[in-house]
């Protein structure tokens, strides 16, 4: 039967035994955990092979642009080429790779190659913001995400851009991306209005990305209405999901796609050309009387021109302030350091974040209490001798310290009425009427609560609204506020200082504006605004400015009034008549007060013969506060101060208030006032042009 | 002519039909694994062709009597050495030299020396007549394994020399292995484990260290590489469920999140598109084909056929429990495949010759095998 002989070897069953137990155990257990990751575990597997191969693309909205009230645009997109790479469609070819590379190089300026790559210049990659060549960034592309486009060149010229797309046929997976880049043209000159753009920030990354957001992608506003009004302009991405396959490469849209939703156009209040002369007239007289004192006085200021009428903003400067239109494609690290290092703070909006005492202008607060409580009548004549000595007492049966009282005229204004006190800016009439002074005002004065009352009345102490971020609410202090705060009584000198607006006051040039303009308007306090109207992509007006009034101080019992330090239920509103002298008291300041006339050549003038029929309020607010104080300005008796200079026109019947504000400016006068005037009469000017030009 | 039909009367069916639906269901699932990759366009045709050529072998083997093998196993030992050197000159491919271009056609050297080390061993031990092996014939077999084995390991191809180290315990183990030996050889593998800590496995490759390291301790957060491998094809079997996505419809498998589906990971596919039923079917006919493999060694008439019918059940027994640990992430990556299944023509080859000798043992018993 076979030529082989025969060998048989008994070979024991039970080893053949241990091997199919061995095959039943080892099946068994596979059964048993295919059973688990199928059965049991499954869904889950299900979900991650969904989240595998679903792919979310967000198509980018397009952000509404910004104009001024005369529709001149002050911030808009505008396109922005970039060629791109997609490696997954370039030739199968390396030598047609190589060609389409040394034929692009010459054309966008950029090297093939810049010598090898490392883990760390993988790891670090952004596009458009790296020194690499051609091969390094398809390397990358390739090996990260194959099948999308990566930028190699960002923001070539349009000549650039339509060469590339010519090439398409002979350059497969050589593209142009068109993207659109956030445009300032009229940058310095409305940058603290417009503010600027910047990437989501890590903090907020949750809240924008639940919005529809791409973090590293899409931009948020950083500072100004870009930032306050980012929900109105952003609009909504667009969504699609589709199925991707491992390259990346879309296969398939999985659901309907969502198309984006434009944001809005906003229409802004201000008037650029009045923006443009706020700004020219704040920096010149900066250079006039820095070149005229020949040091450095100041070099910062603030300029806001609203309509007392209806809250409108009509220009806003806060200078020194930044370039936005350096911040266009990303927000230059050299540039900001430079910008946060800067001591006069460019990145702080000065109008709306900057407290300072409010000086003078804070008096009328005070005229308002003074005459609608009674203190005095408007006739009543209060001497000022120049220089007064108050007993300080810090609680009632104090036997106190004696402290003196100054006017700014040291010789005294002798017997001073209600409208020369505010004309005159006399300082004792008013440390008298809001303290008390022995027999001449009885009862201790208006005092401190009811004063902090009536400043509260006109906006102190309160955000005005504006759609701007940062915006501070100043202080008005009281007795409480003092022992809560410093841990110490009230002083019967603290009622002097405030009175004057000095001491523990603190306003923003807003907010001092606000209240003048509140008096200006027979005391509508106004919900200031920015935004005039929110237009929609097809047109539609969405939202259009109606002046809101925040109260009528004379119909809204807006003043709460005090039995000693207790708040009682009663409320009162201010008298028509006691607004109507606080104007003719402003009238009387541009007339023959401190704003009628300076002892310079410039503007010896200043508000005489002033065709706009103008009032307004000088404020010169001694400070000392640390940039003071290091340069060893604090001396006592001979304090630094801010220039301040609120005015409106026509005194009888408003349209327009201007606040001048200059740091450190001394005098009100003679800084800002001249300012005021300008921005004044450039708006009777511009509005006579405005209704020439209209038929 | 009586003699011959009795023969193919003992031909082994169930053998033969769960090799034959495992290697149709191989080549369906290489369809599948495509995916619209262009390298892979041609592999189920290829794989087609290579399974006629298999069969045809299948049942030459078969047909002649496998005692005539063992004058051919010298010189078959003696040639594989010196394809296995060959390689080892030749260019390197795929990171290590497994690869012998014969025409158009890769042969893996390796996947021939299985086949030469069970005859080899199968011979050999069929020849030690004692109730009990003694250590010079253990050492001797050693010599024999070595001999190839040594090659191989240098390709380096750790997986084929584990598969042969295997060959070669299970043979001594069914020979009649004493069990103070295994207590020794246990207590060398511990000591082997110890000095390797010592020396920090100096003597694996970068790669195969980096496997067990990823199989033992995975880098939770590893988005590419061998543990993105193993993760997807745990994600891709979880798809599965009871009855599977269906053929060609495992998004996992068809937008190629699965990397190597269409060999060692063609049990994910399998699992993705057919489900917790499709797998329990192939674990079933795999237990089929290895039990029929010991039953036809149990009741073969000598000892060289049984050790050859033992020989080639623990290679599939082996490689399908090393392939689908893989899948079920049980094993470390290994890079063997899984029997008649995987793509791969030259493992398909070498099966079929295998189930071939088996036929052949199984056609000449005295018994026919139930």
């Amino acid at each position: 039967m076979s030529i082989f002989p025969q060998k048989n070897k008994k070979i024991e069953n039970w080893r053949y035994l241990v091997l199919f137990i061995l095959i039943g155990t080892i099946f068994g257990f596979y059964v048993l955990r295919l059973f688990d990751i199928q059965i049991i575990q499954g869904e889950d597997f299900i979900a991650q092979a969904n989240d595998n191969r679903t792919q979310v693309i967000y198509e980018p909205a397009i952000r509404g642009t910004i104009y001024d009230r005369n529709g001149y645009i002050l911030a808009q997109n505008v396109p922005s080429y970039n060629v791109v790479v997609t490696p997954g469609y370039l030739p199968a070819d390396e030598g047609n790779i190589q060609e389409i590379f040394r034929e692009l190089s010459a054309l966008i300026d950029m090297p093939v190659s810049q010598g090898d790559t490392d883990d760390e210049t993988v790891r670090n990659f952004t596009p458009c913001y790296n020194d690499l060549g051609i091969s390094e960034i398809v390397y990358i592309a390739t090996t990260n995400w194959p099948f999308q486009s990566t930028a190699l060149k960002c923001d070539v010229s349009q000549d650039v851009a339509m060469v590339v797309m010519e090439n398409s046929e002979e350059w497969p997976g050589i593209d142009v991306e068109i993207s659109s880049v956030r445009h300032y043209p009229t940058g310095e000159l409305t940058s603290e209005i417009i503010g600027f753009l910047g990437p989501i920030p890590a903090v907020l990354e949750d809240y924008y990305v639940d919005q529809g957001f791409v973090a590293n992608r899409d931009k948020v506003g950083y500072a100004g209405v870009e930032q306050s009004l980012n929900d109105v302009l952003a609009g909504r991405n667009g969504m699609e999901v589709v199925e991707v396959n491992v390259a990346g490469e879309i296969v398939r849209t999985l659901e309907e796609p969502i198309e984006p939703v434009p944001g809005n156009d906003v229409v802004l209040t201000i008037d650029s050309r009045l923006q443009s002369i706020a700004r020219e007239a704040l920096i010149s007289e900066l250079e006039y009387w820095n070149n005229f004192s020949g040091r450095t006085i100041s070099n910062n200021g603030v300029v806001i021109a609203m309509k007392p009428k209806t809250g409108e903003i009509l220009a806003l400067v806060s200078y020194p302030n930044i370039e936005n239109n350096r911040m266009e494609r990303i927000i230059p690290g050299y540039y900001y350091e430079q910008l946060s290092n800067d001591p006069q703070r460019p990145l702080f909006n000065h109008a709306i974040s900057a407290e300072h005492p409010p000086g003078s202008v804070y008096k009328m607060a005070v005229a308002l209490g003074v005459l609608n409580e009674g203190v005095v009548t408007p006739e009543y004549e209060i001497e000022d001798p120049g220089t007064i000595t108050v007993i300080q007492r810090f609680y009632e049966n104090d036997p106190g310290v004696p402290r003196q009282f100054v006017c700014w005229d040291r010789n005294g204004h002798g017997m001073v009425n209600f409208l020369e006190g505010v004309a005159y800016s006399c300082n004792i009439y008013w440390h008298k009427v809001a303290g008390g002074f022995g027999d001449e005002v009885p009862d201790g004065g208006l005092g401190p609560w009811l004063m902090s009352e009536y400043a509260q009345a006109l906006g102190y102490g309160t955000v005005t609204g504006i759609e701007l971020p940062g915006e501070e609410n100043g202080l008005v202090p009281n007795p409480t506020w003092k022992r809560l705060t410093l841990g110490e009584n009230w002083a019967t000198g603290d009622t002097y200082t405030a009175a004057i607006g000095q001491g523990f006051v603190l306003a923003t040039p807003l907010q001092v504006l606000n209240s003048i303009s509140t008096i200006a308007n027979g005391g509508k306090l106004m919900d200031v605004t920015l935004v005039n109207q929110v237009v929609d992509q097809e047109g539609e007006i969405v939202q259009k400015l109606t002046p809101s009034v925040r109260w009528d101080i004379t119909k809204d019992p807006v003043i709460n009034m005090y039995d000693g330090n207790v708040e009682t239920s009663e409320t009162k509103s201010v008298e028509p008549w006691v607004i109507e002298l606080a104007n003719q008291g402003m009238r009387m300041v541009v007339t023959e007060g401190t704003a009628s006339s300076y002892e310079t050549d410039r503007h010896a003038d200043l508000f005489r013969n002033d065709s706009s029929r103008s009032a307004g309020k000088t404020g010169t607010a001694e400070y000392c506060d640390n940039v003071a104080q290091e340069q060893g300005l604090c001396v006592p008796e001979a304090w630094p101060s801010h220039a301040w200079y609120v005015g409106y026109a026509p005194w009888d019947d408003a349209e327009i208030a201007v606040v001048a504000f200059v740091y450190n400016g001394k005098e009100g006068a003679t800084l800002s006032a001249p300012i005021v005037r300008q921005v004044i009469d450039a708006y009777f000017e511009l509005k006579l042009i405005d209704s020439s030009a209209e038929p | 002519m009586k003699q011959s039909r009795n023969i193919w009367q003992n031909f082994d069916f169930w053998l033969f039909s769960a090799v034959l639906i495992l290697s149709i269901l191989g080549i369906a699932l290489i369809r599948s694994s495509i995916a619209g990759n262009i390298e892979l366009i041609d592999h189920a045709q290829r794989q087609t062709t290579f399974l006629g050529i298999s069969l045809v072998v299948l049942f030459v083997v078969a047909a002649v009597d496998y005692k005539y093998w063992t004058t051919l196993i010298q010189p078959m030992y003696l040639v594989t050495m010196g394809f296995l050197l060959f390689v080892r000159t030749a260019e390197a491919r795929f990171g290590s030299a497994r690869w012998l271009e014969v025409g158009e056609i890769l042969i893996q050297p390796a996947e021939l020396a299985k086949i030469v080390i069970i005859l080899t061993l199968a011979n050999f031990f069929a020849n030690q007549n004692h109730r009990f092996l003694k250590l010079s014939s253990i050492l001797k077999s050693a010599v024999l394994v070595g001999g190839l084995l040594i090659w191989i390991y240098l390709q380096p191809n750790l997986s084929t020399s584990i598969v042969i180290l295997v060959i070669w315990a299970a043979f001594l183990w069914i020979t009649g292995i004493r069990m103070r030996y295994i207590l020794i050889a246990i207590g060398l593998v511990l000591f082997v484990l110890v000095i390797g800590a010592l020396t920090e496995f100096s003597f694996l490759e970068v790669y195969q260290k980096d496997r067990i390291t990823n199989f033992l301790f995975p880098d939770p957060d590893a988005r590419y590489g061998e543990t993105y491998n193993v993760d997807q094809a745990l994600i891709t079997i979880g798809t599965g469920g009871w009855f599977g996505q269906g053929y060609n419809q495992s998004t996992q498998v068809q937008l190629r999140f699965l990397k190597v589906r269409h060999t060692d990971f063609i049990f994910s596919v399998l699992a993705a598109e057919f489900g917790f039923v499709g797998t329990l079917v192939v674990l079933f006919l795999m237990v089929v084909v290895i039990v029929r493999c010991f039953r036809i060694s149990q009741n073969a008439s000598d000892t060289f056929g049984s050790l050859i019918a033992y020989g080639f059940g623990i290679l599939i027994f082996f490689q399908s429990i090393v392939n689908i640990g893989v899948n079920l992430n049980v094993l470390p990556v290994t890079g063997l495949t899984l029997p008649f299944v995987s793509y791969g023509g030259s493992s398909l080859l070498s099966l079929m010759l295998g189930i071939g000798l088996l036929e052949s043992v199984a056609m000449r018993s005295e018994k026919r095998t139930k």
